[in-house]
């Protein structure tokens, strides 16, 4: 079992993901959504095996320029680099705000109306399909 | 689970394997009549225990809910050693099996793959026509709670599914739109998803999180559709239950299994007749497993071709990226639309045989990220990263391409010498390459779906040659035929050595069409129940 992280495991992790997600194109950073909260406990228990690599590369990183740092990760060791990005893009796509911002409302529970059953028949959509007739070959008769 | 046994008491009817045809057979069985017992090594799983409702949907996508059981790792899953194949095959252990994940597309075959040999000279005619097997195909409609639109032109005509087609949403019109301008087929899909409530399930959410469960219990898996059914008519249910052999007597006769339950406790299940239903993979690693001096090489085996002719349908893909918004993470996750436009073989090609295609939705954000793996840190994140998701995140469609894979007898599963389950059972591996006329056929297909998508209005796409997690598909490793020396089984699923013994699941299948093969399972595996039970008074049985 790994110890739980510390504030300086956070603060590298959040530095690293902004790096990854910054702020731009009207987007929040990372760490603005709070990636290095409580949310990555939440993820790191339900992808734990996510940990030895995401761990290793906090240490790889630990105290060094954050933009240098995520480079030579890319470089020397990518499943380190990987499972830091996987973790800080899960959480910020979790999150309520950046989904409101990209219009996405989630896999939500949306059960068709009555106006989107059969569109394709009312505007003709099909209507040439059916035009050009079967294409299928049939069962040969037997010798 | 109700009615766990301890192994002391015999069965008329053994299956071993709870999924799709598992399930379609131990329902039928044991409404006849007949004292049915079933191995699952899998457990039940619990609505409770999907994401599709949760937040943390993708995340667990990538690896509680894989349908690549060596991502999965979970106990109730075996390894699979892939080093020498050039596809993944990818299953699910559990009551339903892999309906509980599967996409729920729900396609007949047509006629001509049922007479590949007589109209294009390659493989081998199955031992029954596209007409033998419709009354099952519109049986397993109902049982199912299919939803399409009668009259494709795709097929001969049949019996309308029970319910009306789910709508084809956005990305259905927007693919169908492009089909339209190059004269080209497409057709509302038909699904196994109610579109209405049907017989206690409820009416698709249109989650598009059909492969990782259905949280709504709308999707047509079988621990739904039959298990509940099953055990009503006295069916014994036994999960956690991993069988490692088929034990024979002297006569040659199966007479049960030995199997290793979750404490780690040997069991033996006698039965009087045992049907497999493991599916292409677990099917010939069993009976692989169950040798004997009777049967050196592995049960049912003299013909030397369990586990070989194994088919999995390549896949393909192109996605397309659009300007407008098309709301595509709406489900179902499986197809929209489909197109049978270059199904049927044409000489010209330079192949034979042909693929399905399907409009598919292209999921979440963080899937959608998941494209730039191993790409330079400025492209695959940072600004780009943001620029990248807004562009292509909700406003792009898929069409994929299930290529129809001939049999080769080199294609196929043996039993890893290394590799072992936790159980210390061998493992299977697999050896899986792609022929010639697949390459051409996939390359023509990949061309076309690109000119679909280009007239559909897509401003930039991407493609997939050939997607290696695509190993849903698991076929022809015991297929069935008339002459002993060319196939395991006959047409009824008996072995042609071992009179007592049946596999019903996708090994027996001769060819693998280009379909989605779960609406065909089961309607073999209908049609072999239904031939059991009017043969009861005949069948071969250990004493």
């Amino acid at each position: 079992m790994s110890a739980a992280l510390t504030d300086r495991d956070r603060e590298t992790f959040a530095a690293i993901a902004d790096v990854l997600i910054p702020e731009a194109e009207g987007m929040p950073a990372a760490s603005q959504v709070g990636v290095q909260g409580a949310a990555l406990d939440h993820v790191l228990d339900l992808r734990p095996e996510l940990r030895p690599a995401f761990e290793r590369g906090l240490a790889t990183c630990a105290g060094a320029a954050p933009a240098a740092a995520a480079e030579a990760l890319n470089r020397d060791d990518p499943e380190a680099l990987g499972a830091i990005g996987l973790i800080a893009s899960a959480i910020y796509y979790m999150d309520p705000g950046v989904r409101t911002r990209l219009g996405y409302r989630g896999q939500e529970n949306r059960p068709a109306r009555d106006e989107e059953e059969g569109d394709y028949l009312r505007d003709d959509l099909l209507q040439p399909v059916v035009d050009r007739g079967p294409i299928y070959r049939p069962t040969p008769k037997p010798r | 689970m109700a009615n766990v046994v301890t192994g002391k008491e015999s069965a008329e009817i053994l299956i071993v394997g709870a999924g799709a045809s598992g399930a379609v057979a131990a329902k039928h069985l044991a409404e006849a009549g007949f004292q049915v017992v079933c191995l699952e090594q899998g457990p039940h799983v619990d609505v409770g225990e999907f994401y599709g409702d949760k937040p943390e949907w993708e995340l667990m996508s990538q690896k509680r809910w894989h349908p690549n059981p060596n991502v999965r790792g979970r106990p109730s899953d075996y390894p699979i050693d892939t080093t020498d194949s050039d596809v993944n095959p990818l299953m699910f252990n559990a009551v339903g099996g892999s309906t509980v994940i599967y996409a729920a597309h729900w396609h007949r075959f047509m006629p001509s793959d049922f007479r590949v040999k007589t109209l294009d000279g390659v493989a081998e005619d199955w031992p029954f026509t596209y007409e033998d097997l419709e009354p099952y195909y519109d049986h397993m409609d109902l049982e199912m709670g299919v939803s399409g639109l009668a009259g494709d032109p795709a097929y001969p005509d049949f019996t309308p599914p029970p319910l009306p087609p789910l709508p084809i949403g956005p990305i259905g019109r927007k693919a169908a739109e492009g089909m339209n301008k190059l004269g080209w087929h497409w057709w509302p899909a038909p699904q196994a998803i109610p579109s209405r409530p049907y017989r206690g399930r409820s009416q698709c959410a249109r989650r598009g999180t059909c492969m990782q469960g259905c949280p709504e219990q709308a999707k047509a898996s079988t621990d739904l559709t039959h298990w509940p059914e099953a055990l009503r008519h006295g069916a014994t249910l036994v999960t956690g239950a991993r069988v490692r052999e088929i034990i024979v007597d002297k006569a040659g006769r199966a007479t049960g299994a030995i199997y290793i339950d979750r404490d780690g406790r040997e069991q033996e299940q006698r039965a009087r007749i045992v049907i497999l239903c493991c599916n292409g993979v677990g099917t010939p690693r069993l009976l692989l497993l169950s040798r004997s001096s009777r049967f050196p090489d592995g049960l049912a085996n003299s013909s030397g071709l369990v586990g070989r002719n194994l088919m999995m349908h390549p896949f393909a893909a192109v996605v397309g990226y659009f300007d407008e918004p098309l709301d595509s993470w709406l489900g179902p996750a499986g197809q929209a639309i489909h197109s049978m436009q270059f199904y049927e073989s044409d000489s010209s090609r330079g192949f034979v045989r042909g693929a399905k295609w399907n409009a598919m939705p292209t999921g979440g954000p963080l899937g959608m990220r998941s494209v730039y793996s191993g790409k330079p840190l400025a492209e695959a994140w940072g600004a780009n990263l943001h620029r990248e998701t807004r562009k292509r995140f909700g406003r792009s469609l898929e069409w994929g391409i299930i290529a129809e894979d001939l049999p080769d007898e080199s294609n196929r599963v043996s039993l890893d010498p290394d590799l072992v389950d936790s159980d210390g059972i061998p493992a299977p591996k697999i050896h899986y390459g792609n022929s010639e006329n697949t390459e051409r056929l996939l390359a023509f297909h990949l061309e076309r779906a690109k000119e679909a998508m280009d007239a559909a209005g897509a401003y930039d796409m991407s493609t997939t040659t050939l997607m290696r997690d695509c190993g849903w598909h698991l076929m022809g490793t015991c297929r069935m035929g008339d002459d002993p020396a060319r196939s395991v089984v006959n047409q009824w699923g008996q072995a042609h050595d071992v009179p007592n013994l049946y596999i019903f699941d996708g090994s027996l299948f001769v060819t693998s069409s280009g379909f989605n093969p779960t609406a065909t399972l089961c309607a073999v595996a209908l049609r072999c129940t239904h031939h059991m039970i009017e043969q009861k008074a005949e069948l071969e049985a250990a004493a």
